[in-house]
């Protein structure tokens, strides 16, 4: 038993409903017996998997489908212990490496260079060589980039690698200069109501159009989202008529528009101190900073004027970069907090304060 | 010749020996190398400086082991003399309580010399062990055991008493069990054995001697462990007249005209320390006679960088000097410098992280009136360029940093500095906000497993989820949506189709998922199912639960708990079935199982009731062509019998053998 994302997501190639050029493409390359190195990018829950998992099979053929997860246990020179879930099937290998943080360049070279320096056993296979492919690629740290460099160049005879990533900008260049790059672009809204109405057939029943349109509108391109959202919808209340019908959001996104909202109702000291308590609450359900930060940021300027949201974007990306860099995230959620407090109330008086600074 | 001139050689070196000898004498004669330290250390109970109260406390615990040391005698004088009420205090061995007696406080007060006066002062002979010696676990058993169990050091009649100086530096105060606190501890707790062991060389004796030690960190985390073991003294800094008294006693001894305002300053300076005091004025006294204020302030400078807490550091941060500690300093209170006094004090206190945090969670609560919280702006920017600095110097361990570090934190000063303000606290949000984070870590952690081990199970399927920003952006909130449908409470026999199916798909997803309601009692003493692994947390927000998720009934969950019991039960038995199958059935979906060679006979008891309708297959699920059969018929007597009932039954005996084999012909037999 599965949920529907997963229940009726495409096998193969020719089942996709959305960006058939694409599909074409990826055919062409698995039939020509030439197969590049290739990354796959785009925006979460457009398809990668899915079609990196289509190209697997339309490669190797059903074997391809045929895995198993396993646990491997892998050591550092400062002998801690680091576990990576490895998911493999005869002809390929998915790894995360991104699971255990600043430890990946090890994990990156133990696995490549062990599949790397094995030849393909069975005769019968399609391909003379194995995929490698990585997940999250663009959270791989420097160093275990650096890695994959030399490999990927060494080891064609015997191996490919896909790696899949949300956006090419923190791959290095000799990476990606290394690799066919495959973007996999969000669905528009008319092609996951398509997708919407497949599943919901599928299912044996109807969705009312009100209700896939919101749906489609609502999860932005995120097909998995999208899934998952008419899934509960069903679940909740089963007849699914748009009349009343509220989406859900994910509750750690209402609660940042929550915060947007203090924000913007008052600027003290006092309002700072409940932002923050606030915050501590959003982290410590382990939301990623990043994604609280930008959040919020999107929801304070949808209600500010019109003047001042160059500012706070301009400040929310210096005070996320930072973020990136230092220890305590609290620090500069809260600073970037005060200040676009300070902007606001400065942007109030309508006044620049900055000459008047002791 | 030649021997006299080796005699007046030797009388040479003989006579230079001598003159050597003498010269040490002389030296230790004369009073200008010992230290004033030294010289001025009292040598009485009643010469003792500070509070009379807690040196009588001291002598009246080690008196308390008068009857245990030194017999009935004594005991029962005392015990006159301070009443009944101690005779609950002894044990058998007549010992007091707390075996240990912990003296705390800060440096240079006279602790160690109280120690060793009132030992001396009670009977005893000191054995000191203090931080120049080693302080392993063994040493409590190579050199405190017996110190304590021999009776009298050679020379002299006296009982040992053991000291043990500087205790808070010692080792294994944490868990580890082999460390000096921990053996301590052990020693202190023995009881000895009724009846000790024959193989046992030395059965372990009961403590029967007092022990001291000292400290200056009475929270130090090794010490936590003594901690309930021993009586504890705290030393607190005499009054500063009484130091002035003494220090002008001794002045006056040394022949030294100081005036009272100089030592007042020098004590002041050096905030009670009695030995820091006894040392800068015996360097003063080798320039000059005379002291005046101003000289002890030149002597002093080092002296300021007292260790200061974390707490006294923040309230500097957020208050400007007081005016008794200005005077102390010698500094005039509207002193405008402070950029390097408060970096030198932010440094000292050891921690910065902690400051820094302090300051975090103090600032917002001032009100000082800032319309545009420009201030504000300035404190967080501080802040993020500590973090920023401290964060590049831990990951690139880029050490050089570190003396730049307190000087972001110093900048709160000009900003926030306020009289009478309110006082920092310690900062806690942050803990609990780390202690939140690990549990609900742990717990998405359990779900990350459940979603791995459902993968595993239905051929890959829930995979993608397990993965960490998806995990808790998207999985978290709709998985919970997912799994809690408007359900009424009603048995499952009577309920309505489309709810049915509801509850299928639901107690399906649950049992997929490893996810259970396990039934509870909670405080109100109600049962209750909660969610286990509770990932109900992640749409929890202030302790409210999102609007939208109805909170099931108890009666729906206990339905729907049962009905998952059911399903895994189910399911449980559809595996082990699978899992007869072979693994070729496993993937091609449920097949009807079918006898395996591979199995052990007694899983294939049941199956083996209509053999004769099945096909037979091979260990691999293959199913076995008749051309196999000559090869089954070797393989072994046991798939024998299931193909074709033949006659002839074989019986042998299992079990090791040690006979010879080698093969025989039948008519050796004959």
């Amino acid at each position: 038993m599965s949920l529907w994302v997963d229940k009726h997501r495409p096998r193969s190639l020719d089942d996709l409903h959305y960006h058939h050029g694409l599909s074409a493409r990826l055919k062409a390359l698995a039939a020509s017996g030439d197969f590049p190195h290739m990354l796959f990018y785009g925006p979460s829950g457009a398809g990668k998997k899915t079609r990196i998992a289509g190209t697997l099979l339309e490669l190797f053929g059903k074997g391809a489908e045929k895995i198993k997860i396993d646990q491997r246990v892998f050591q550092t020179p400062t002998k801690r212990k680091l576990d990576v879930n490895i998911v493999q099937s005869n002809y390929h290998i998915e790894i995360t490496p991104s699971e255990v943080g600043n430890y990946d360049r090890l994990v990156i070279q133990d696995i490549l260079k062990e599949i790397a320096q094995t030849q393909q056993v069975d005769l019968n296979a399609k391909q003379r060589f194995k995929v490698v492919v990585i997940h999250e690629a663009d959270a791989l740290t420097r160093d275990a980039q650096a890695a994959l460099r030399r490999t990927t160049e060494k080891y064609m005879s015997n191996m490919r690698l896909i790696l899949c990533a949300n956006s090419t900008s923190k791959l290095i260049a000799p990476i990606r200069s290394r690799c066919l790059l495959m973007r996999v672009a969000a669905p528009n809204p008319e092609e996951m109501q398509t997708v919407l109405d497949f599943v919901a057939k599928r299912e044996g029943f109807s969705i009312p159009e009100d209700t896939v349109k919101l749906i489609a509108e609502d999860s932005e391109g995120n097909m998995r989202k999208a899934l998952l959202v008419l899934e509960a919808l069903k679940m909740q209340n089963p007849d699914l008529s748009a009349s009343g019908l509220s989406i859900a959001k994910p509750d750690w996104e209402t609660y940042c528009h929550k915060v947007a909202d203090m924000i913007v109702q008052e600027q003290t000291p006092a309002r700072v101190m409940e932002v923050r308590a606030k915050l501590y609450e959003l982290l410590s359900h382990c939301i990623p900073p990043t994604v609280v930060l930008k959040t919020i940021a999107e929801k304070v300027v949808e209600q500010v004027d019109e003047a001042l949201k160059p500012d706070i974007m301009h400040w929310a990306a210096i005070y996320e970069a930072r973020m990136r860099v230092g220890n305590k995230k609290i620090f500069h959620l809260e600073a970037w907090v005060v200040k676009v407090m300070s902007l606001y109330k400065n942007f109030f008086y309508d006044i620049d304060m900055d000459g008047f600074d002791d | 010749m030649l021997e006299d001139l080796s005699v007046s050689v030797a009388q040479k070196l003989s006579a230079d020996d001598a003159e050597e000898l003498r010269k040490p004498v002389q030296l230790t004669n004369t009073t200008n190398t010992a230290l004033w330290v030294d010289r001025y250390r009292p040598k009485r109970f009643t010469e003792l400086l500070g509070d009379d109260r807690v040196h009588r406390e001291v002598l009246a615990w080690v008196k308390e082991w008068d009857c245990c040391v030194f017999g009935k005698g004594k005991a029962r004088g005392k015990k006159r003399a301070r009443g009944d009420e101690d005779g609950e205090n002894l044990d058998e061995w007549q010992r007091p309580k707390e075996k240990l007696l912990l003296l705390s406080g800060p440096p240079g007060l006279g602790k160690t010399t109280l120690a060793h006066i009132v030992a001396q002062h009670a009977g005893y002979e000191v054995f000191e062990i203090n931080a120049s010696d080693a302080r392993s676990a063994d040493v409590v058993d190579q050199r405190i055991r017996p110190a304590l169990e021999s009776g009298a050091k050679v020379g002299s009649s006296r009982p040992n008493l053991v000291v043990i100086d500087e205790i808070d530096g010692a080792t294994g105060g944490s868990d580890s069990s082999g460390g000096f606190i921990h053996k301590l501890v052990q020693l202190v707790q023995e009881r000895p054995r009724k009846k000790a062991k024959k193989g046992e060389p030395h059965p372990n004796r009961p403590l029967l001697r007092p022990i001291i030690c000292i400290c200056n960190d009475l929270y130090a985390a090794s010490l936590t462990k003594l901690r309930p073991h021993a009586r504890i003294v705290r030393f607190s800094r005499p009054h500063d007249t009484h130091i002035v008294r003494r220090l002008r006693e001794i002045c006056e001894r040394e022949g030294m005209k100081a005036d009272a305002r100089a030592l007042a300053t020098l004590v002041g300076v050096a905030q009670g320390d009695f030995r820091g005091c006894l040392n800068t004025l015996q360097m003063l006294k080798a320039r000059n006679k005379d002291i005046t204020e101003n000289m002890v302030r030149s002597a002093t400078q080092g002296m300021k960088e007292a260790e200061a807490s974390q707490m006294t550091v923040l309230n500097d941060l957020f208050a400007p000097i007081s005016r008794k500690r200005a005077k102390e300093l010698g500094i005039r209170e509207d002193e405008v410098r402070f950029v390097s006094r408060l970096s030198r004090e932010v440094e000292g206190c050891g921690s910065m992280d902690k400051v820094a945090l302090g300051c975090f969670e103090h600032y917002a609560l001032l009100h000082r009136h800032d319309g545009t919280l420009t201030r504000y702006v300035k404190g967080t920017e501080w802040l993020c360029t500590y973090d920023t600095m401290s964060g590049a110097m831990r990951t690139d361990r880029e050490y050089s940093l570190m003396p730049y570090l307190a000087y972001p934190l110093v900048a709160f000063y000009p900003l926030f500095q306020e009289r009478g303000a309110q006082k920092a606290e310690r900062p806690k949000a942050d803990w609990e906000h780390y202690n939140q984070t690990k549990t609900n870590k742990e717990i998405y952690e359990s779900l990350a497993r459940c979603l791995r081990t459902a993968s595993s199970r239905s051929g890959g399927n829930w995979r993608h989820f397990a993965l960490e920003p998806l995990l808790q952006l998207e999985i978290a909130p709709y998985i919970n949506r997912i799994i809690s449908p408007p359900l009424r409470p009603v048995n499952s026999q009577v309920i309505r189709p489309a709810e049915k199916a509801l509850l299928a798909r639901l107690v399906d997803i649950m049992a997929t998922l490893d996810l259970r309601f396990v039934q509870e009692k909670n405080e109100d003493g109600q049962l209750v199912y909660r969610l286990d692994p509770p990932i109900d947390v992640f749409v929890t927000y202030d302790g409210k639960r999102a609007a939208d998720i109805a909170v099931s009934r108890y009666a729906v969950r206990h339905l729907v708990a049962a009905e998952i019991d059911a399903q895994i039960i189910a399911r449980h038995a559809d595996v082990l079935e699978k899992s007869k199958g072979g693994k070729s059935n496993f993937f091609s979906g449920r097949e009807k199982p079918v006898p395996d060679e591979g199995q052990p006979a007694k899983k294939r008891a049941k199956q083996d009731e209509k053999p004769g309708e099945k096909v037979a297959v091979d260990f691999f699920g293959r199913p076995i062509m008749p051309k196999d059969k000559s090869e089954q018929g070797a393989k072994g007597a046991k798939a024998a019998p299931r193909v074709k009932p033949y006659r002839v039954a074989y019986k042998f005996n299992e079990g090791n053998s040690a006979a010879v084999r080698r093969p025989v012909k039948v008519s050796a037999f004959l």
